[in-house]
């Protein structure tokens, strides 16, 4: 057999793998912008093409500035916060410390588990008068009148806060890993210079941990713009819309107001802001990195 | 050259895929139908078949639970030859579950189905073609015409009730009691007189879980029953023909007098922060003298918390003084059979058997039943609805929900604007009625 016929036969072997990725990834998103010029409503196949209207519709209504609002914010937030909180905890936990691996655990612990238990424990938490939070502040004599999830000021912060919790683990076990490819000779090199540890930090470490921050950074967008867990499990969007992020507002709309079609616009909507704003992070992010 | 090649491959997988899920529609279609005609009831001999079905609720605390324990082995026990697979689901993820199920053909053989226009409703279920007529069954003379009418669409029956349920309020009888009330209101202004004594006594006098934004829903269409719905019980089927609005003054009114709770601050501070489990709690513990809640909840309500006391339950009476007190009742969910399943007439034999009036099975359900029965002779099982249940018996005055006339999308609106109200935001009842409004005209179409 020559080679050339070789070679083509090899393509072969990517047919069962390419039939996967067709049939499970690729047509699902092709069927969504299907549906959302339609008014699919779910179940019933006679839909009927209505054009832009869903779009025109969300444009026009209150609902998508909230979600896109709501949404920027916990990313920005929880982006921001779990950054220099993971950070913050890899360089201590990076110390020579005793115990250093219980303490290490014990920071990655949240992360082991899942959104649905956290969520049920944070409400318990944050819950006014009688939940921990309250009753702790009632011990040691403040009478503060705390109503975290149900205040529309701080609901969204509260469950940013939660985010965070959990997923500071996984974000420091990033750092600390690339905390321990930084090179000896350049710290010992930075110190003989003069350098101080707070430069050491932020012209030898920080530069270094380059990659460790677009990982970070670029995991910590998609889940903040993904936002759907926190919403849903403690406080159903609410109060009022306080809560509502594009994912639990697309969740609601398909499967509450039975607006398929309307959804799936959402989600190509949706779709299209994750994009823009990851590969914008992402080629910023790029250009700044440097290697050992 | 490749490229198109591989182009192509791509093309011949992308018309395999279409040509085989043609297929599979074709496939169901015939069986569906094959399986609809020649079938008799069970009878001995034939072979071992099984019967899925898919329930939406909590699968009981304590005890054996009647649709995943008790039926599965009544029904062996009278067909053999049957076995019966129950998988049951919570609310929320039962609707989502459902729908998606029944629209990828899969759907189990029985699953609950909810009256008239509710989420995961009669009407919507019976327009898709995804129920069974079960008008054949033979026990309907037993079954009140009202249950049986809000589970048909287009004067075919398609589901079995498990019964009615009543929306009201659990109270406190001691905390009334220590503020001089014995007797539960009966009017808007007694009730609001009865709260204001309760906070003067230093009572939290209403606990509601708003973070749950449907216990919204709890409070409001009691009041709805006797505000909107007296003088033009068809208020809902003018609606849908567009001659009746939802931002009609009855409606507003209904809305400002619910709000008049918060405002007057009758209902526990941050309520929005509560969530309905932890209201029930705190109820139970004492912490507060009533909550609007319905019948489904007493199991809950009832069971001990860290206070003892006596439980009543009675309307939320949102009427004038000298009217009537309308009760907020409706039919509960019950059970549709799927079109396209092989065993259509399996299952009506099963249902007939189950809601024969004498079995064990039948009677195994009346004790389970947390809903007030529908069917002709059996006694209410729980004293703690007598008073409302005698009201809504003796003069017939009942509202259904509102929300079962309403395509499901709408009651989430009214949650999420009436919650501007507790949170103070500034926003009125007219502006909820708008939003309530505008969402109905989206969202109905017929």
């Amino acid at each position: 057999m020559n080679s050339t016929v070789m070679k083509k036969s090899l393509y072969l072997f990517a047919v069962p793998a390419l039939i996967f990725y067709l049939t499970l990834w690729i047509f699902p998103i092709l069927r969504l912008f299907q549906y959302s010029i339609t008014d699919y409503n779910g179940y019933l196949q006679n839909f009927n093409y209505i054009g832009l209207d869903n779009y025109a519709s969300l444009f026009q209504g209150e609902l998508l500035g909230v979600a896109l609002k709501n949404t920027l914010i916990y990313t920005i937030v929880s982006v921001g916060l779990s950054i220099v909180l993971g950070l913050g905890l890899a360089m201590l936990l990076n110390l020579k410390l005793k115990g250093k691996g219980v303490y290490r655990s014990l920071a990655y612990i949240p992360t082991l588990f899942s959104a649905i238990v956290v969520g049920f424990l944070w409400s318990y938490v944050y819950m006014p008068d009688y939940g921990m939070i309250a009753t702790f502040l009632d011990k040691i004599g403040i009478n503060a009148d705390l109503n975290f999830l149900g205040s529309y000021s701080s609901a969204l912060y509260a469950i940013i806060f939660v985010e965070i919790w959990k997923n500071v683990g996984t974000t420091m076990i990033i750092f600390l890993a690339a905390l321990q490819t930084v090179p000896n000779e350049l710290l010992e090199a930075g110190k003989i210079d003069g350098c101080g540890p707070w430069r050491l930090f932020a012209k030898i470490k920080l530069p270094l941990l380059a990659t460790a921050m677009t990982i970070n950074v670029t995991l910590s967008i998609i889940n903040g713009l993904k936002a759907f867990d926190y919403p849903f499990i403690m406080t159903n969007g609410g109060p009022g819309t306080a809560t509502n992020t594009l994912i639990y507002a697309i969740y609601k709309m398909a499967f509450t107001e039975q607006l398929f079609g309307k959804a799936s616009a959402l989600g190509v909507i949706s779709f299209g802001v994750i994009i823009i704003i990851t590969a914008i992070c992402v080629t910023l992010m790029n250009k700044r990195e440097v290697s050992a | 050259m490749k490229r198109m090649k591989l182009l192509s491959m791509a093309a011949l997988v992308f018309v395999m895929l279409v040509v085989s899920a043609c297929g599979n529609n074709a496939n169901n279609a015939g069986s569906g139908n094959s399986g609809g005609s020649g079938q008799s009831g069970s009878n001995e001999g034939e072979k071992d078949i099984t019967i899925t079905m898919m329930v939406s609720g909590n699968r009981a605390s304590e005890g054996e639970d009647f649709e995943m324990d008790v039926l599965p082995r009544l029904v062996k026990e009278k067909f053999p030859n049957i076995t019966l697979e129950v998988q049951k689901l919570p609310d929320d993820q039962y609707n989502t579950s459902i729908r998606t199920k029944l629209a990828a053909g899969q759907g189990p053989d029985i699953f609950t189905v909810f009256p008239k226009n509710s989420t995961s409703g009669v009407n919507d279920f019976a327009k898709a073609n995804f129920l069974a007529d079960l008008s054949d069954l033979t026990f309907w003379d037993k079954i009140a015409q009202g249950a049986k009418d809000d589970m048909s669409y287009d004067g075919k029956t398609y589901a079995v009730t498990k019964g009615s349920s009543y929306l009201g309020t659990y109270y406190n009888k001691e905390m009334l009691e220590s503020v001089g009330v014995t007797e539960f209101p009966k009017d808007w202004t007694s009730f609001l007189e009865l709260c204001q004594k309760l906070a003067d006594a230093g009572i939290t006098p209403i606990v509601m879980g708003d973070k749950d934004p449907w216990v919204i829903q709890f409070g409001m269409y009691q009041i709805a029953a006797n505000v909107v719905y007296p003088g033009e019980m068809d208020f809902d089927e003018k609606l849908q023909r567009g001659e009746n609005a939802l931002t009609d003054e009855r409606w507003v009114s209904a809305i400002e007098k619910y709000g008049e709770l918060y405002k007057k601050g009758y209902v526990v501070k941050n309520s929005l922060g509560i969530g309905s489990a932890q209201a029930n709690q705190l109820f139970i513990d004492g912490q507060a003298a009533m909550i609007f809640t319905g019948t489904w909840d007493a199991p809950s309500l009832t069971s001990q918390g860290a206070a003892d006391f006596t439980r009543g339950f009675d309307s939320l009476p949102g009427n004038n003084a000298g009217d009537p007190v309308y009760v907020s009742a409706a039919t509960s969910a019950g059970y549709g059979v799927n079109a396209k399943s092989k065993y259509v007439n399996e299952v009506k034999a099963i249902l007939n058997f189950w809601f024969d009036g004498e079995s064990e099975l039948f009677k195994s359900f009346n004790d389970h039943n947390t809903d007030i029965s529908v069917y002709e002779g059996v006694e209410l099982n729980n004293e703690l609805f007598a008073t409302l249940h005698e009201n809504y018996s003796t003069t017939g005055n009942s509202v259904y929900f509102s929300n079962q006339m309403w395509p499901s999308g709408v009651s989430d609106v009214m949650q999420a604007k009436f919650a501007e109200i507790i949170g103070g935001r500034g926003i009125s009842g007219a502006d909820v009625a708008k939003a309530m409004y505008d969402k109905f005209k989206e969202l109905w179409k017929n």
